[in-house]
């Protein structure tokens, strides 16, 4: 199993602890990771609001990096795997809008050719085949209350992001992180809001303190189901809870902050990695007596 | 330089909205910030045509969260409609300042992130240094593209 890794912005950046996670967990159940040098997704967020011909005709170069290295694509952010699936699906159904992007990729000796898929980290964990290693690797199990936030755009809008294994009567919410940590024995627990916004593209466009309502909003639901943890799958959700919380707390003094990870920090944990080893060290709502009054240090 | 943005949104879609407001119920961000809303988004192009609204500052308070689409009865692509609507805006100059920034750091080094004291911080996490972005491919097609009639880079 291999796949080119696409890091994006803001994990090798800003948040490099949850690459190495991913790296180590990627090694450990077999997953063989290729790097290239990639650009910037770009974001649904941003350019695509901004200038949408631009922002497809970057995604293509992405795209064509990986498909001249003959993988998939694999993501690490819920933005990325937004705006990477919808133009490559974008640019292989349209033919008047590939002969457009493939005129100016031309020109950078590159060409779309529809020849790859695009999926994201937790879509490649979920697979059988690794599922099952993972439970032959894991040497301890973490059981704490977890409330996973998925990320809008790992799952909206539906005809983009709808997953192909279902059919097309089936109501859809996310369900794979929550089986997934359940598997290395963490409790899932559903929450109020728990599909709804994190706040990020709100407080990064327009109004900061609006975005962190959001964040306040959700703590509230996320505290009354008594949750320990929150397991994230996109750097822009855990910027919000674990930067959001400490802005809030400044506050609030009374706001009791949820320790946050990313999804593959608490895979490696439970694989016997080190707190270090997957990066919590430099989280800003500290884990450590969390983790230490389960046995993890 | 004014764009219609019909060419890119399906405009006989906005018909088909019966003004329910499942969609404006659900926004996120109608509920923290003076926000437009899908529904009144959708119900004044009906009314004015897009001319007035993407002159609207207040066009740019969204989550881009699309739970609004998710949530349309009469599955309407809204957020098709928005990032058309946002396009125009930003072609006549109604686009946020900070949103700006990023457009033109985006444009400048192929990233959406600086890149300060980066190995180091890479090294702590046992990680080798970054690949580079071909920044001159990425500047070149961004032109070619025309994002800077839009934004300057």
């Amino acid at each position: 199993m291999k796949y080119a890794i696409y890091l994006g912005c803001a994990i090798p950046i800003k948040y490099p602890g949850f690459e190495a996670a991913t790296r180590n967990v990627c090694e450990r159940l077999g997953i063989d990771l290729v790097d290239l040098p990639f650009a910037c997704c770009p974001p649904p967020t941003s350019l695509k609001m901004v200038h949408y011909d631009s922002w497809l005709a970057l995604a293509a170069l992405n795209l064509c990096m990986a498909e001249e290295a003959g993988l998939n694509l694999m993501t690490l952010c819920s933005g990325c795997v937004n705006t990477l699936k919808e133009a490559n699906q974008t640019l292989k159904k349209s033919d008047s809008k590939r002969r457009k992007v493939n005129r100016i990729l031309e020109e950078q000796n590159h060409h779309f050719k529809g020849t790859i898929e695009v999926t994201h980290i937790l879509d490649v964990l979920y697979q059988d085949s690794v599922i099952e290693k993972l439970i032959k690797e894991k040497v301890r199990e973490i059981p704490l209350k977890v409330g996973c936030h998925y990320g809008c755009h790992y799952f909206r809008p539906p005809k983009i992001m709808y997953p192909e294994e279902l059919s097309e009567a089936e109501s859809y919410v996310p369900v794979k992180m929550d089986h997934l940590l359940s598997i290395i024995g963490m409790e899932p627990t559903e929450y109020s809001r728990k599909f709804l916004c994190c706040g990020s593209p709100l407080g990064a466009n327009s109004d900061q303190d609006a975005g962190y309502a959001i964040v306040k909003e959700k703590l509230r639901h996320i505290r009354e189901r008594n949750i320990e943890a929150l397991s994230v799958i996109c750097p822009s959700c855990f910027e919000q809870f674990d930067m959001g919380q400490i802005a809030l707390s400044r506050k609030f003094k009374d706001l009791v902050k949820v320790p946050t990870f990313y999804l593959t920090q608490l895979i490696g944990l439970s694989l016997g990695m080190s707190t270090k080893e997957v990066g919590l060290d430099v989280h800003r709502v500290k884990s450590k007596k969390l983790l230490e009054g389960i046995g993890i240090s | 330089m004014t764009v219609k943005i019909w060419n890119f949104f399906p405009r006989e879609a906005l018909y088909e909205c019966y003004q329910c407001a499942r969609c404006t119920g659900s926004c996120p961000a109608l509920e923290v910030a003076s926000a437009l809303g899908p529904r009144e988004t959708i119900l004044k192009c009906l009314n004015l045509g897009h001319d007035e609204i993407v002159e609207d500052e207040k066009l740019w308070v969204c989550c881009t969260c699309n739970v609004c689409e998710d949530r349309c009865p009469q599955k309407i692509p809204i957020s098709d409609l928005l990032v058309a609507l946002r396009n125009s805006a930003a072609r006549r100059g109604n686009i946020p300042d900070k949103l700006e920034i990023a457009i033109e750091l985006l444009a400048k080094t192929g990233r959406s992130m600086i890149v300060h004291q980066l190995d180091e911080m890479r090294a702590h996490h046992g990680l080798a240094p970054l690949l580079p972005v071909p920044v001159d491919e990425v500047r070149e097609i961004l032109k070619k593209t025309r994002l800077d009639e839009v934004v300057e880079f």
